[in-house]
């Protein structure tokens, strides 16, 4: 976190709401796919306030829009977000039940990457689609009009920017007497349709070299670029001066996703996109309730895919609006004010951005995950997790009573509820394993750790997610430090650190945990043990 | 029974539409033909290193658990569609469910049923756990035979062979095709020498290995160093009526071969590709990565034989304009994804095929031209599973709209 959001948490923390409103929407858009979103949702009924450029002429219905505002700072919880909009005069304060992220990709021409630099003759790709009149172009200097298209060659392409570089050469083709050059490193079809366009592109003649390499260089002077290449196939040198060169543009998540990023704890790990990594966040869910990521926001770059994202918006706002599966949850982590310094390393650290804190640090019930990292994390030990209804909160240390059944040594078996307890459920295990399940690996303590092996046990293990895998974005690779530490601890004392292993697995990997059971088993019957 | 809609596969994108649906307040129930939940993603491995590798097999389990726990949703195994009428609340379906025979609950997997079973296979087990069950095509009573040797030896007496099937009358307001894909045969392309080169698998075959902890099974019984992945097998084919990338293969191979590095040290991963698809997001990155573990060969081999040591052997054009023949230890075959055809319920509601065979139209969309009637995941067109998650998300949004609009019409 950069000094300066640290000091905007401190300085506009947003209480926990007294009312929430879940009818009202902010869309940050910029294009078509912007404003299709903010229509499909305002005409389900929801109040929506769009920002950014429409395209299309007319403005759209039943939405508030304010297309010059740039979002500066989004507060609050899902029912009550601030947000800060500025305009090119103006600084609006809105409060909106739901924020969706659906800016445009940014497009930045690769000129760089190449060497070369924009002329008449050196155009970027979006240029070329966006000039209305083809005309305009620079004179053929011969019969033939030879148009070359750089593709993926010094970053990998997409099959978006793939079809647009078909669209373009169909574009040329209406000039009549076009040859048209790809020159790429693989041609990017994974696009319903785009195979079929590529195909009837070759057979209408466009030449496409495909290079294993960074491919041609480049010889510019202001009136002709010449590509030098080796031909991939023939292997002979080849110079192609070109009436046109197209160069490629890479997709980059608009910059004003910041603030949005900057509210959530967990963002370091997932920029610059604001859906997690963790296939877990499936649609278009982040990691904080009621903010929402569409398209190049959750990584998708594809328009057609973007699309379908509108859909999910909607069920998504819909689904958080009722009640639906709150009523069986446990209530949110319980904060002693007796005990809390206000030292905010809750508030730092809660991967779903669900503390704030006003006289002691508190979770918001909605936007909490029940992943208790907050309460294993506290240096004063305030925060400790509620029970789900009618059960008695999860121990935090494990007890002699716990370890020292029967005579044989014992293994703790620590399982993230997401991972590891799914997966022990199909298989069968050893009679001196006692399994112990927490809702996610990183609320394993220390002390609970060191506690196990206090208690008699003769090894610890903990299945926890894959990293990249958490439901808590980063709680399994703080596990993992915690495991790291906890060993060195165990070497200093004398005690063999492989008696303590954290393997991670998931729901479909049981034999990972199967293996690490009997490995450490073995260990600890084995001799010195 | 009467419900909101009716979902046809329990496999990942009717899971989740099941679930979405349940999350808007509304219900639904599944009809799937097999014995258990899951489809394909049941049958595919995690693919992580020590690093999630983001494939997305392990979302089944958390969509079945979700699916489980909904009091909106339920599931019909081993059920299919049997006709289906259009009423002015929407559609009047007939199901025959037939029993799964061995009755989960009682069941205590002794295995005396299995011991005891002349027919290899009848008594079968679900992937995910889902307990046993009798696979009427392999058990002798179903074809002619009138043994019942495990009913007779089970102690729980938890199988009963003579339930007959039941029907099942569902009134509902909209319906989800959920079928999924076929994989391509690869059969059909005798070149790649599938089922007649020893050594020569398919990529779910692998794949299936690596779930049951298999390949090292395989692995010890004679050294398996390299493997060669062969790309775009049944895919970017016109001849063969495949004029479309399957796009999830790059990434599966790519995910498989990283997996088998990362487990097997000494296993060294081949690729033999026309273009490598992106497949997923900082595509950049996981590029650069993957090139350090796997060796990429532009070229798709023109023959795969069996060489002078019974090892597979490739046939292809080399980077050096030379023909190449290479031995490999173990040469994976990359299927795409091929439409399962117009099923029974597509020609019951009216919708008819794209050009790549698929349901629907030719772009994403989950709506078809029979009203009421959407599409998810892919029996639309080939789609990885986290977009198929995306696009069962659209569908139950599109229902539940659909569902909205035709209640407020009345």
């Amino acid at each position: 976190m950069t000094f300066e959001a640290a000091e905007s948490v401190f300085l506009n923390r947003a209480p926990l709401p007294e009312t929430r409103d879940f009818s009202r929407v902010l869309v940050l858009g910029g294009n078509g796919l912007g404003r299709a979103l903010a229509e499909r949702i305002a005409a389900a009924g929801f109040e929506v306030l769009l920002t950014g450029e429409v395209d299309g002429p007319t403005r759209p219905s039943n939405v508030s829009l304010v297309p010059d505002a740039v979002v500066e700072d989004v507060q609050g919880f899902v029912g009550a977000f601030d947000v800060i909009l500025r305009t090119s005069g103006d600084r609006l304060s809105e409060r909106v039940g739901f924020v969706v992220a659906a800016q445009p990709a940014q497009l930045v021409p690769r000129f760089a990457n190449y060497g070369l630099s924009r002329s008449d003759r050196v155009i970027a790709l979006s240029d070329l689609l966006s000039s209305e009149d083809l005309s305009a172009l620079p004179a053929r200097r011969g019969d033939w009009f030879h148009a070359a298209f750089l593709s993926g060659l010094r970053g990998e392409s997409d099959p978006a920017d793939f079809n647009r570089v078909l669209a373009a050469i169909e574009r040329l083709r209406g000039l009549g007497a076009v040859q048209c050059y790809v020159f790429t490193r693989n041609a990017k079809v994974a696009a319903a349709g785009l195979e079929r366009r590529y195909r009837e592109s070759r057979e209408a003649g466009a030449l496409f070299f495909k290079f294993d390499d960074d491919g041609p260089s480049f010889e510019e002077s202001p009136d002709d670029p010449v590509i030098v290449f080796r031909e991939p196939l023939l292997g002979t040198e080849m110079e192609l001066i070109a009436d046109l060169l197209v160069v490629d543009e890479r997709p980059l998540v608009a910059p004003s996703l910041k603030p949005l990023l900057d509210g959530i704890p967990s963002s370091p790990v997932t920029r610059p996109f604001l859906q997690p990594e963790s296939t877990r966040f499936g649609g278009v869910n982040t990691a904080k309730a009621g903010i929402f990521a569409v398209g190049p926001a959750r990584g998708v770059f594809a328009p057609d895919l973007a699309e379908g994202d509108i859909e999910a918006v909607l069920a998504a706002l819909k689904a958080a609006a009722s009640d639906e599966g709150m009523e069986d949850r446990p209530g949110p982590p319980l904060v002693d004010p007796a005990k809390c310094t206000m030292c905010l390393t809750c508030v730092r650290l809660c991967p779903h951005g669900a503390l704030t804190f006003h006289d002691s640090a508190v979770a918001d019930p909605l936007t909490c995950m029940r992943c208790g990292i907050c309460a294993a994390e506290c240096p004063m030990r305030a925060i400790s997790l509620a029970p789900p209804p009618g059960k008695t909160p999860p121990e935090r240390i494990v007890g002699e009573e716990i370890v020292s059944r029967g005579d044989e040594a014992r293994i703790v078996l620590f399982l993230c509820s997401r991972s590891g307890a799914q997966a022990v459920e199909k298989i069968r295990i050893p009679e001196n394993v006692v399994p112990v399940t927490v809702p996610c690996a990183g609320t394993i303590e220390l002390e609970q750790i060191l506690s196990a092996f206090r208690n008699g046990a003769a090894a610890v293990v903990a299945a926890g997610c894959f990293s990249g895998n958490c439901a808590s974005v980063y709680g399994t690779d703080l596990a993992q430090g915690k495991f790291g530490l906890a060993r060195e601890y165990l070497q200093q004392a004398g005690i063999s650190p492989d008696r303590l292993v954290f393997v991670p697995v998931a729901a479909n990997t049981p034999e990972r945990l199967v293996q690490s059971l009997s490995q450490v088993g073995a260990l600890i019957r084995g001799p010195g043990f | 029974m009467k419900q909101d809609v009716i979902i046809v596969g329990a496999g990942i994108a009717g899971l989740r539409s099941a679930y979405e649906l349940s999350r808007l307040g509304l219900s639904s129930v599944i009809v799937e033909r097999e014995a258990f939940p899951g489809g394909h993603a049941a049958r595919l491995s995690c693919k992580a290193t020590d690093q999630c590798q983001r494939c997305g097999a392990c979302q089944l389990e958390d969509v079945l658990e979700q699916v489980r726990s909904s009091s909106r949703a339920s599931l019909l195994l081993r059920s299919t569609i049997e006709s289906c009428d259009r009423t002015d609340r929407g559609f009047l379906v007939r199901i025959s469910r037939r029993p799964i025979r061995i009755v989960p609950e009682l069941c205590i997997d002794c295995g005396a049923c299995a011991s005891l079973c002349p027919s290899p296979g009848a008594i079968a087990r679900s992937p995910l756990d889902y307990g046993l069950y009798v696979d009427e095509g392999r058990c002798g009573l179903f074809t002619g035979a009138s043994c019942r040797a495990c009913a007779e030896v089970c102690p729980e007496h938890a199988i009963n062979l003579t339930e007959p099937a039941k029907e099942i009358e569902v009134e509902a307001a909209a319906f989800i095709l959920a079928s999924g894909f076929k994989a391509f045969d690869p059969s059909d392309k005798p070149r790649f020498g599938y089922g007649l080169v020893p050594g020569v698998v398919s990529a779910l075959e692998l794949d299936e290995m690596l779930r049951q902890d298999a390949f090292s099974v395989v692995a010890d019984s004679g050294p398996i160093r390299s493997v060669a992945f062969i790309q775009c097998v049944g895919s970017r084919d016109p001849r063969i009526g495949r004029n479309y990338c399957s796009r999830v293969c790059c990434g599966y191979a790519m995910r498989m071969a990283r997996l088998l590095k990362s487990r097997f040290p000494g296993v060294e991963p081949w690729m033999f590709y026309m273009d490598i698809q992106t497949y997923d997001r900082d595509f950049d990155r996981r590029l650069k990565e993957a090139e350090q573990e796997v060796r990429l060969v532009r070229t798709i081999p023109a023959e795969i034989r069996s060489g002078p040591d019974n090892r597979p052997e490739l046939v292809y054009h080399g980077p050096a304009d030379e023909r190449v023949v290479q031995a490999f230890d173990l040469v994976v075959l990359s299927v795409g994804i091929s439409s399962a055809g117009l099923i029974p319920e597509a020609q019951m509601l009216g919708i008819g095929t794209n050009r790549d065979g698929f349901l629907g139209g030719n772009a994403e969309e989950t709506a078809t031209i029979a009203p009421g009637v959407f599409l998810a995941g892919t029996v639309q067109g080939p789609r990885s599973i986290p977009d198929s998650i995306s696009h069962a998300i659209r569908a139950a949004s599109e229902a539940a709209s659909h569902l909205a609009r035709s209640e407020g019409g009345r």
